[in-house]
């Protein structure tokens, strides 16, 4: 069974797009494992000069790595992405390269109509930056709008057609890890070129 | 014109810091610019609200005192930093002071993009309903290669770059000017100022006169006001009553304290109404302000403290000619806030700058250009010519 990261793209107590995972967590627990992970706790990203990694990160780090693949869900904050998300992203491209070639699935959720969109377009462009270079499933947008009102007392999604995408796309998902998984031939340039991408010395 | 430049990193290495720095120095004939750093903001996160922290507040404050911005932006994974994203979220969350502010997005990076794509993502950022700030279109400036760009004295090194800056920040200065009067025709006019004090704060002491001659006398007694070799700690330090009397008198200038409720509180009480630059009598701590001024002045009292309590300005000066070409007396309105940033209230400082003048032109040998009495001959203000107190009755 494939194991995935849930990856909960905000810092808040309370989110939607926490839910949301969770939801595909059990929805799901027949075709794969997917274990949530927090993002709160990680502290800013100021650059160091030393290049030390905080602890939490290399551990997240670690567990992205051994991953067949990531969910990220995003809220959108002022049409981007949350800094507490690119905080987290902005580590885990210092000296450290988990993303690189990780099959990428992009969820979101928000209060409003669009459902994240514009902050889902950032996040792709985001991904794709050479030292984080993950491989991003492409034209597999999910966008929960009004997700306030969009799960019953039970933490389900109320809408079927909503539950049929998202089913779908996972399903997707996981032949596109398969896919992935034999795009092999640039592997190792993605790796060099991540790892020689250096935040000070092109 | 005051101009905010925000270092868009929190990094302790920063070619866009370098960059602002040098923008400031360059171009001062152009503008003021005051450099500010973001690496005290907390990352931000809505359920832990800190807005109403120092640095948060602090930043609010400048920013909405400053006719524009600067953002200076490295480029991390094809974005802004996510400190500079984070600063911009607590901007829109509970406060809003990049609303309608005019914006100037420039980027310095180590490879050839320079940060364009994250000035991309700035514009989009700076657009979204929350923080609704007037990026100026165009003009971008993006500068590369940033490590080859600097001298050894953080100077630009490219001629062709300086100029092409230089054009650019002109036309900011222009959009800045066009932005500003568009705003202000849409201005809503501010709020009326409560110059007789009919209400009160919770710092006025009730139940007391406030027009009665020995309204101090009386207040004193309601509250316990402390007096002479009675220590009080201030920040920072210890001094008697007597002391602060003492040190408060030795001031080389008229002080006077009104509250933000409008109510007169305090003179530095040396001398009597008719030796003062801006007569006083004892008589008349406690008032109103309404009280203190003619009938006549009151339109220019309230335009002064409606700018003092918006932050449109941050002290009023008026020239007051009538003490002859040997002074240049000016009074300040200098408006005074808590440490959390609120208004509260004006120190009024009335000050010959003559003395001053000429102590520095003595000093550093210097002379002033034109006519002898230069300093005395500026024009009349209109604005509450009629001076600040006067004297009762």
């Amino acid at each position: 069974m494939k194991k995935f990261i849930g990856l909960v793209g905000t810092n808040a107590d309370h989110s939607t797009n926490r839910m949301l995972l969770q939801f595909m967590q059990k929805k799901f627990k027949q075709q794969a494992d997917i274990e949530l992970m927090e993002i709160r706790d990680i502290p800013i990203f100021n650059k160091p000069e030393d290049k030390v990694v905080p602890n939490i990160v290399k551990e997240m780090a670690e567990k992205i790595e051994q991953a067949d693949g990531v969910i990220i869900s995003t809220p959108e904050y002022d049409h981007s992405v949350p800094a507490s998300l690119i905080n987290a992203l902005n580590w885990f491209s210092y000296g450290i390269f988990p993303f690189v070639d990780k099959p990428v699935m992009i969820t979101g959720a928000s209060y409003g109509t669009l459902g994240s969109s514009r902050a889902q377009l950032h996040l792709r462009q985001i991904l794709d930056a050479p030292e984080l270079k993950a491989r991003i499933m492409p034209s597999s947008e999910f966008l929960l709008s009004h997700s306030l009102q969009a799960f019953d007392e039970n933490s389900n999604l109320k809408d079927n057609d909503q539950v049929e995408k998202l089913t779908r796309l996972f399903e997707d998902f996981l032949v596109f890890v398969e896919l992935v998984n034999q795009l092999t031939h640039a592997h190792g340039d993605n790796k060099k070129e991540a790892e020689n991408f250096s935040w000070e010395n092109i | 014109m005051k101009i905010v430049g925000i270092v868009g990193s929190n990094a302790e290495v920063s070619y866009n810091r370098l960059l602002l720095n040098f923008i400031k120095k360059q171009y001062s004939q152009l503008f003021d610019l005051d450099v500010i750093e973001i690496k005290d903001i907390p990352l931000f996160n809505q359920s832990d609200n800190q807005t109403e922290s120092a640095p948060i507040q602090k930043l609010n404050k400048k920013i909405t005192e400053a006719d524009a911005v600067i953002i200076a932006t490295p480029e991390h994974n094809h974005t802004i930093p996510a400190s500079l994203k984070s600063v911009i979220e607590w901007l829109s969350f509970e406060i809003h002071p990049l609303e309608n502010k005019p914006v100037m997005i420039v980027g310095a990076s180590y490879y050839d993009q320079g940060s364009s794509r994250a000035q991309l993502h700035l514009r989009q950022i700076l657009d979204a309903p929350g923080v609704n700030a007037l990026v100026m279109p165009g003009n971008e400036f993006l500068l590369g290669k940033v490590k080859q760009a600097f001298d050894e004295n953080n100077n630009l090194k490219e001629q062709n770059t300086i100029k092409f800056l230089e054009s650019t920040l002109k036309k900011f200065v222009q959009f800045v000017q066009l932005v500003t009067r568009l705003d202000e025709s849409s201005d809503q006019p501010l709020p009326e100022e409560d110059l007789h004090v009919t209400n009160t704060i919770d710092t006025t002491i009730k139940d007391v006169n406030m027009s009665a001659e020995d309204w101090v006398e009386q207040a004193a007694k309601k509250v316990n006001a402390v007096e002479g070799d009675t220590y009080v700690k201030l920040n920072r330090g210890i001094l008697t009553v007597d002391q602060i009397n003492t040190f408060l008198a030795s001031m080389p200038m008229e002080l006077t304290f009104a509250d933000n409720n409008n109510q007169f509180l305090y003179y530095n009480y040396t001398k009597p109404a008719e030796e003062m630059l801006a007569d006083r009598v004892p008589g008349q701590v406690g008032n109103p302000l309404a009280l203190c001024h003619p009938e006549r002045s009151l339109k220019s009292v309230e335009w002064v403290i409606q700018q003092l309590r918006s932050g449109k300005q941050d002290a009023v000066r008026v020239h007051v000619p009538t003490h002859g070409p040997d002074k240049f007396v000016v009074h300040n309105y200098q408006a005074m806030h808590d440490d959390q940033g609120n208004y509260a209230g004006i120190n009024e400082y009335v000050l010959d700058f003559k003395p001053v003048v000429n102590w520095y032109l003595k000093q550093t040998g210097q002379k002033l250009e034109g006519s002898t009495d230069s300093l005395s001959n500026s024009p009349k203000h209109d604005v509450d010519a009629g001076s600040g107190a006067t004297t009762k009755g």
